[in-house]
């Protein structure tokens, strides 16, 4: 059946173009084909957004990521397998290659499966630790579902993560009052990379610990984590711009819990919004939202009409225009900066000599136009403009645009007579020259009479 | 002109008078210096009487001009270098052209003075006056010429 509904998306997509920016070619590996059923609506969701969907384990013939030099996919999606290891064609460099060539990866980890050694030592390299054990159990003994877990306390209730600092779009907020259900999640701690940010932390009072071996009680010195020290789901964007997200509870994108009631201790029933979850935390990994994309840079002397010479003078007024869109689902929409952000240019030699905000000076149906007008530097030299816009869930923008400032030419300096300090000295000058004229006119005209004659 | 011929005629015969009258003159505050000091103010006096006098007598009328002329520049120079102290030299090159300016006429004037002053003839066997005045006066556009340009 499963097999069929490929066969039927390839020979649909076929006809259709991607909705992913990148690619719509994806991969999920899965220990049995079968368990990725019980994922069945998650699955449908991605494939009514055009994506093309391979189901593989990891020792399935014909599994590569690459063929001949290219990614045979666009995107991965990892569900927790019961293998230590995932085999020769799923080593951690090849999926750091992966990732390196702008390939996307989702990662679906469960309690009930301990990690295998290729996906923690893949993480470890991006800066995000597993439990010793490769396994854990996130539970809170406050924030648990009452409904389904009212005795382990596995199973997690939480708000819908609102952004970790001002400035960061919230795509992974969702309505008012949304409410997630995790079960069975293994938590993880993140490094001190530029590259992560955290989506969704573990609530204060919630703890990890393993159950074989700390069923009893868990000793604080070999304690993983606890509170928002434990991440949940975070994410990691390469400098490439591709996307790695790791989400610990595989669980929480089974069609079981799509439609489920929860309700936490002294709360009522409430259906969780994984499904919505699923769908902003697949659209951003798969480079469905949050990409950026800039249209075009147009810098010129204020009032000229020549854009982007290569060559200024000291102190000019310049203006510069950056055209941005921001791609959203299906078509490229323009780019509003979030509230508390900005978005700045840099004019800078070695170091930069103005950073100034850009507004918006214009805006078409599928881009916003950011601009802004300065006065060069009193200084010569190789100057970039420079756009240098990295943002959490957003794609880099990092673009230069290189320009000689030149002297000011022997002939554009003032006049001596606009200065008007230099006039007591022109006077001079005049002074020194009309009494050398009257000098001579008088010299002339009073010839010693008796010289000549003698002569 | 009457005065000035007055002066020229006795001046070849009173040449070697004049050069006695000088160090006659000369020799005067020689001898009361040892005598007493008290008389030393009103021979001071005296011997910048002398010289004047002598100037206002001896000097031919053309070199009088020249010596008008060189003052007239001397205070241009001044004012400009007094200026300069008090506001300040802001634009550098415009005070050194005005300046340099008067300096460098002034230069030439001094020496068409000293080409042209009849005591001085023998020294100048092939330069004639008017041959000095020519070059004194495309010495002097020369010089003018840079003043402007240099002022921008």
């Amino acid at each position: 059946m499963r097999s069929l509904l490929s066969v039927a998306v390839l020979l649909f997509a076929a006809i259709v173009s991607a909705v992913s920016t990148t690619d719509d070619r994806l991969l999920v590996v899965a220990d049995d084909v079968a368990d990725t059923e019980a994922y069945g609506e998650f699955f449908e969701d991605l494939e009514s957004r055009k994506f093309n969907i391979d189901y593989k384990t990891p020792k399935s013939e014909g599994l590569e990521l690459f063929r001949l030099g290219e990614r045979t996919y666009g995107h991965l999606v990892f569900l927790p397998t019961k293998v230590k290891a995932l085999g020769p064609q799923l080593t951690p460099n090849i999926l750091i290659d992966f990732v390196n060539a702008g390939g996307n990866i989702l990662i679906a980890q469960s309690s009930t499966h301990p990690s295998s050694t290729s996906i923690v030592s893949f993480l470890n390299e991006l800066g995000i630790s597993f439990p010793v054990e490769r396994t854990g159990l996130v539970v809170d003994h406050f924030n648990h579902d009452t409904v389904s877990a009212s005795e382990k306390h596995d199973v997690l209730v939480l708000d819908a993560p609102t952004p970790v600092r001002a400035g960061i779009k919230p795509f992974f907020s969702g309505n008012e009052g949304a409410v997630l259900a995790l079960p069975h999640t293994v938590g993880h701690t993140l490094g001190a990379g530029q590259l992560l940010t955290p989506i969704l932390r573990a609530p204060r009072t919630a703890y990890s610990y393993n159950p074989k071996e700390q069923s009893e009680a868990v000793d604080p010195d070999e304690l993983f984590g606890a509170g928002a020290q434990l991440g949940l789901v975070s994410a990691f964007q390469a400098r490439n711009s591709a996307r790695v997200a790791v989400l610990g509870s595989a669980e929480m994108l089974q069609d079981k819990w799509f439609a489920a009631k929860v309700a936490r201790e002294g709360g009522k029933e409430t259906v969780t919004a994984n499904r919505e979850f699923a769908k902003m935390l697949s659209g951003w990994v798969f480079q469905e939202i949050g990409v950026l994309r800039v249209n075009g840079i147009e810098h010129r002397l204020k009032g000229e009409n020549e854009t982007n010479p290569s060559i200024y003078r000291v102190k000019n007024e310049v203006t510069y225009s950056i055209s941005l869109s921001e791609y959203s689902w299906d078509s490229w929409k323009p780019f509003t900066l979030p509230d508390s952000d900005a978005l700045q240019l840099e004019f800078s030699m070695l170091s930069p000599f103005h950073r100034l905000d850009l507004h918006p000076i214009d805006a078409t149906p599928s881009a916003t136009v950011y601009g802004t007008s300065f006065t060069l530097p009193d200084q010569h030299g190789i100057f970039n403009f420079r756009v240098n816009y990295k943002r959490p869930f957003l794609t880099n923008v990092d673009e230069k645009r290189t320009v000689s400032v030149r002297h000011i030419a022997h002939d554009e300096w003032p006049r001596s007579f606009v200065i008007s300090g230099a006039w007591p000295w022109i006077s001079g000058i005049g002074a020194t020259v009309t009494g050398f004229v009257a000098f001579c006119a008088v010299w002339v005209y009073s010839r010693p009479a008796p010289a000549k004659k003698t002569q | 002109m009457a005065p000035k011929k007055n002066a020229r005629e006795p001046t070849p015969a009173a040449a070697g008078t004049t050069q006695a009258s000088a160090t006659a003159a000369g020799s005067v505050p020689l001898v009361p210096k040892p005598k007493a000091t008290s008389t030393g103010a009103a021979n001071w006096d005296k011997v910048l009487q002398n010289i004047y006098n002598y100037y206002m007598t001896e000097t031919p009328q053309r070199t009088k001009l020249l010596d008008v002329f060189l003052v007239f520049l001397a205070a241009v120079g001044a004012l400009q270098f007094l200026y300069c102290i008090l506001a300040g030299n802001y634009p550098f090159n415009a005070f050194l052209s005005g300046f340099c300016g008067t300096v460098g006429q002034f230069v030439l004037t001094i020496s068409l003075r000293i080409q042209t002053t009849k005591a001085n003839k023998a020294e100048f066997p092939k330069v004639s006056p008017e041959r000095a005045f020519a070059d004194y006066v495309v010495c002097s556009l020369i010089l003018h010429f840079f003043c402007v340009n240099f002022i921008n």
